[in-house]
């Protein structure tokens, strides 16, 4: 499902931040993604949506390269991954639900269909009572939810989650981790960047680890032990 | 993707409401657009009312052939004739020089005993006055006037008419540039609102493009708020250009009666013409400049 082959990533100012990475990801996986700050895995996201390009090697996703994609195509492949950012990402004066009908809007969905899939959605990351709160109102961990309320709204096949529990605490981030393996279970591809080897170390998942821009290690088992 | 008259309707609402929220800055470009269409408008209207007097001068260009003083009353009549046979001549009215002499006299005033001054002698002579058919033919008529006898000088007013064509080509220059450069400067400062927008609602956007929409989704509020900013400029502009004309219109018939000035409104309605349809066309001009740079989708 995806590919990375020969991936290398150097910035216009000069730093290197994926050197020579190849790797696959099959579909249904849950893949964690670690490594220090820096090293290389919000850079390594970016380039699955489109966000960033690599400087050389490709990037294959469903079978495309999609360095190559036209302007255009941009956009289909985005409606395939969801992403969950570390600062959620909601907008400030929207609720819940009309942060999370905002990404069907603007596919042009009906309203009907925006009706049905909000509440199921909503209701699947467990926010049913506080669809009508602000952003303000709600707990870290439940903006989170939001935003991967959000993320999956439109059924993409991938989820991209960069370190989704950067800012909540242990607790919180086991619930949210909990819920990133559900919504694996039915189905949807996961990657999860993160540096909290707590979480990782719960899961029996494959873990892909990087360290200044190189793979340093891909197993079903965290290979070496780390602190932090 | 076909487009859906609810996203149309949510197109102009995200529209209007980002004209709104920056209030100030909208209507210092609604301020700019307006000013610019109108030194616009009021430059066609200047050019239009040249162009105007000076055809109506051209119209009523008249030849004036004067003979010799000693020519003898019969060769006066043979050459009326004459003139008469040249072809785009439309009439020819003899003015003797004893009317001549009236005519002076009249000018001087009455208090001034012309006749006897000059010693009861009539020193002037006298002359045709020849009308073309056609503006254009008055040089080509001259010529031939000129190769007949007894005609002495032949005076026409050739050279207003083709000064006042050199003024309004003059104004349609000026004109040209100072509205070339007053656009471009209404294009940027729109382009600069819409950066504005842009980065007021980039959070909106980013999310935008993350989930996929397509880019003209993206662009098409921003851009409808440019040429809506463009069209109340120009809704203003031409308001203004109407009344003012009209007013001006007033004022100038009663000072100066004389001065031939398009009073046919349907001027004005070709100006509007121009200025509405350039308001909203500056207005998505400067949002798709704005877009180009600050909008990377």
């Amino acid at each position: 499902m995806i590919k990375l082959l020969n991936v290398t990533k150097v910035y216009p100012n000069g730093v290197r931040a994926l050197q020579d990475i190849t790797l696959t990801i099959e579909k249904g996986e849950f893949v964690f993604l670690v490594g220090p700050s820096g090293a290389g895995k919000s850079t390594l996201i970016k380039l699955l949506f489109r966000e960033e390009s690599p400087t050389y090697g490709h990037v294959l996703i469903a079978g495309k390269n999609i360095a190559r994609l036209r302007k255009s195509q941009i956009p289909i492949l985005r409606r395939n991954i969801g992403v969950v950012f570390q600062d959620f990402r909601l907008l400030e004066d929207r609720t819940a639900f009309e942060n999370v009908s905002f990404a069907m809007e603007v596919l042009e969905h009906s309203k009907k269909e925006i009706q049905q899939r909000v509440h199921h959605v909503l209701n699947l990351v467990g926010l049913k009572d506080r669809i009508h709160c602000y952003p303000h109102q709600l707990s870290g961990g439940e903006q989170q939810r939001v935003a991967i309320a959000r993320a999956i709204v439109n059924r993409p096949h991938i989820l991209v989650a960069d370190e989704p529990t950067g800012n909540l605490d242990p607790e919180t981030s086991k619930e949210i981790l909990k819920l990133l393996i559900d919504i694996n279970r039915s189905g949807t591809t996961v990657i999860m960047a993160t540096h909290e080897w707590s979480l990782v170390n719960r899961a029996n998942n494959r873990v892909i680890a990087l360290d200044k821009g190189k793979l340093v290690s891909d197993g079903e088992k965290v290979l070496f032990a780390h602190e932090g | 993707m076909p487009m859906k008259v609810k996203t149309i309707g949510y197109f102009f609402t995200q529209a209007l409401k980002s004209i709104l929220r920056n209030f100030w800055m909208s209507l210092a470009s609604v301020a700019t657009v307006a000013v610019s269409l109108i030194i616009l408008g009021a430059f066609i209207l200047l050019t239009a009312n040249t162009n105007y007097i000076a055809q109506a001068v051209e119209q009523d260009v008249e030849i004036a052939v004067f003979l010799y003083v000693d020519t003898p009353e019969n060769k006066v009549k043979a050459l009326g004739d004459k003139l008469e046979d040249i072809s785009g001549v439309d009439s020819v009215e003899l003015i003797p020089k004893e009317e001549g002499l009236r005519q002076l006299s009249k000018q001087f005033g009455e208090e001034h005993d012309l006749v006897s001054a000059l010693g009861g002698e009539n020193p002037l002579p006298d002359y045709y006055i020849v009308k073309a058919e056609e503006p254009q033919q008055v040089s080509t008529i001259v010529k031939e006037i000129e190769k007949l006898p007894h005609v002495e000088k032949v005076n026409y007013g050739q050279g207003v008419v083709e000064k006042l064509f050199s003024i309004t080509r003059w104004i349609r220059i000026g004109g040209i540039v100072v509205v070339a450069v007053l656009a471009a400067c209404t294009v940027f400062l729109i382009a600069v609102t819409i950066r504005l927008t842009v980065y007021a609602r980039r959070k909106e956007v980013n999310i935008m493009k993350s989930v996929g929409a397509t880019n003209w989704f993206i662009r098409w509020p921003f851009l409808l708020e440019g040429i809506f900013l463009g069209f109340f400029g120009a809704l203003i502009a031409s308001t203004v250009l109407y009344f003012s004309y009209i007013i001006f219109l007033d004022k100038i018939t009663a000072a100066m009666s004389f001065l031939p000035i398009q009073r046919d409104l349907s001027i004005l309605k070709n100006v509007a013409l121009v200025v509405l349809p350039s308001g909203p066309l500056i207005g998505f001009l400067g949002s798709f400049l704005s877009l180009q740079r600050y909008l990377k989708i």
